[in-house]
């Protein structure tokens, strides 16, 4: 094997760790906007595929692990996947053990990622002689899986409802763009409403402000009190197995093996879902918080893991959420990927078990002995010098520009109108596995009907 | 720990996103924000890359330039160990 290559890979995650680790926990970044950009400009540079997964896959590790600390410190999720862990880490933190949550979410992270790698590669293995049946039905099988989380929600009829006109809005965009030629007739937009579905609760706010008599109705605040316990300076080296019980390793065990199966699916939803249920039974309040946070973290990587790898490894099509979205510039980059002539063509297996490999080994030694080490320090800066409108005036931007790109000035019109449709319907409970899902169904859905 | 205090009190702020900001300080920063990412990928020589790199810059730029000028609205402290 050629050095030269090892160690390109090896700084590559180290670059993906250090930068994610940061990004990771300031407060409200989404992984696709903060992951696929980077990823995309990384592709369109003309870096090595080997290279490019190396970083991402540590960036992912990276991230997961520590978006949750601002969960655990201040209940601020990091991102959109650590929101469901937000209720069990505030039972910590009443508690006074805010702490523990963060160590026991970096060990659950690092038990889903070593559950996750070696699965993963497996399962690829076996779905590969699938994968033209899979290819082909797809669309019905992301039907199924918003059909399948609206019924899992508590509002699961308003949900269930809102698919098929979420479906129309969506696609009549396209159609429309289609039509007046703003986009070529084989582009499909999707990473701006991608994003503008993930932005939508925050521009349906901001859309409220407009309105002098809800303005008014706003509740107002001071500052907000963030009061943090000095914790004591943990010693070597930590050890994931030590900071979790046997119980709860078993549930994370399980949860990322529950979590790599179900690849295909919204990782944000099947987070909630088996989080809640595997947790359900347990009585004591700090017991099934830990339990609960634990296996969720393992799961949100476990889950994000499989869901770049096997796609891209056995099918070569984005065919999960986080295929489509973070993952999405590894499948669809013209001129330099398409979905003809992407990794999964390039890749030999070894390669993508050597990128794994090396991207999450030295995401794990780098960033989970930082989180461990330096979680109070690192989010004492975010809270002190970070600014919460800075974060969100970021975002907007990203996405003002995405839309953009993707379909020119029109498309920032199209881009607010999902974005406050997808606000409302996540104000009346549905949550984003089903807006994503149906946002994945929709060329097919509507086809239906035409 | 973390209390939403002065509800009663005379507040500016409002809640977006699980955290507070001030209305208008938001709005500084979605415009100094838009502008320097949509600018950085408008003003960027038209061969890809370059404009979302110019762009990705432009956010960036924008984002250190509103943490500087906005102040954030959370009051922090370190907790003694007596203290609950």
């Amino acid at each position: 094997m050629d050095m030269v290559l090892i160690v390109e890979l090896i700084a590559a995650s180290a670059i993906g760790a250090i930068l994610y680790t940061i990004i990771g926990i300031a407060p409200g970044t989404d992984e696709t906007a903060v992951l696929a950009p980077v990823t995309l400009v990384l592709v369109l540079s003309g870096f090595e595929p080997i290279v490019i997964l190396a970083f991402f896959i540590s960036a992912i590790v990276a991230k997961k692990l520590t978006d949750s600390i601002p969960v655990a410190i201040a209940g601020i999720p990091g991102g959109v996947m650590s929101a469901p862990m937000v209720e069990h880490a505030m039972v910590l933190k009443k508690h006074g053990i805010p702490e523990l949550s963060i160590r026991k979410m970096a060990s659950g992270s690092v038990i889903g990622t070593m559950i996750a790698v070696p699965m993963s590669l497996l399962l690829a293995n076996l779905i590969a002689p699938l994968s033209d049946y899979i290819t082909e039905y797809a669309s019905q099988i992301f039907l199924g899986g918003a059909i399948f989380l609206a019924l899992m929600t508590k509002n699961r009829w308003i949900a269930l409802l809102s698919i098929l006109p979420f479906a129309f809005i969506i696609q009549g965009l396209r159609i429309f763009y289609w039509e007046v030629g703003i986009v070529p007739e084989d582009k499909t937009v999707f990473t701006s409403f991608f994003l503008g579905i993930t932005i939508g609760p925050v521009i349906l706010k901001l859309a409220e402000l407009l309105n002098p008599k809800s303005r008014r109705k706003m509740p107002r605040y001071g500052k907000k009190e963030i009061a943090m316990r000095k914790t004591r300076k943990t010693k070597g080296f930590p050890n994931p197995f030590k900071i979790l019980d046997k119980k709860e390793i078993g549930t994370t065990s399980l949860s990322s093996f529950l979590g790599v199966l179900t690849f295909f699916m919204s990782p944000v939803g099947m987070t909630i879902f088996l989080g809640e249920t595997l947790t359900s039974r347990i009585k004591d309040p700090v017991k099934k918080a830990t339990r609960a946070i634990s296996s969720m973290d393992g799961l949100t990587n476990a889950a994000y893991i499989s869901g770049t790898l096997i796609p891209l490894i056995a099918i070569g099509l984005p065919l999960s959420p986080t295929a489509i979205g973070p993952g999405g510039p590894l499948f669809n980059a013209p001129p330099v990927f398409t979905e003809e002539h992407n990794m999964h063509h390039m890749l030999t297996m070894p390669d993508f078990i050597l990128a794994t490999v090396i991207g999450s080994v030295v995401a794990i030694s780098i960033t989970f002995y930082i989180t461990i080490k330096y979680a109070q320090q690192i989010c004492a800066f975010v809270f002190r010098f970070i600014p919460h409108e800075a974060m969100l005036g970021l975002f907007f931007g990203l996405v003002i520009m995405l839309a953009f790109m993707d379909a020119g000035i029109v498309n920032i019109a199209g881009v607010l109108l999902v974005a406050l449709v997808a606000g409302f319907l996540h104000r009346k409970g549905v949550n984003y596995g089903v807006q994503f899902m149906t946002l994945y169904a929709a060329p097919w859905l509507v086809s239906l009907f035409m | 720990m973390t209390k939403m205090d002065d509800r009663h009190q005379q507040g500016e702020n409002i809640e977006v996103w699980e955290d507070l900001v001030n209305i208008k300080d938001l709005l500084l920063s979605i415009v100094i924000c838009t502008i320097s990412t949509l600018g950085g990928y408008l003003i960027a020589p038209n061969e890809p890359p370059k404009p979302l790199i110019f762009g990705l810059v432009g956010a960036v730029v924008g984002f250190i330039i509103t943490s500087v000028v906005i102040k954030p609205k959370r009051r922090f402290r370190y907790m003694d160990e007596e203290e609950d």
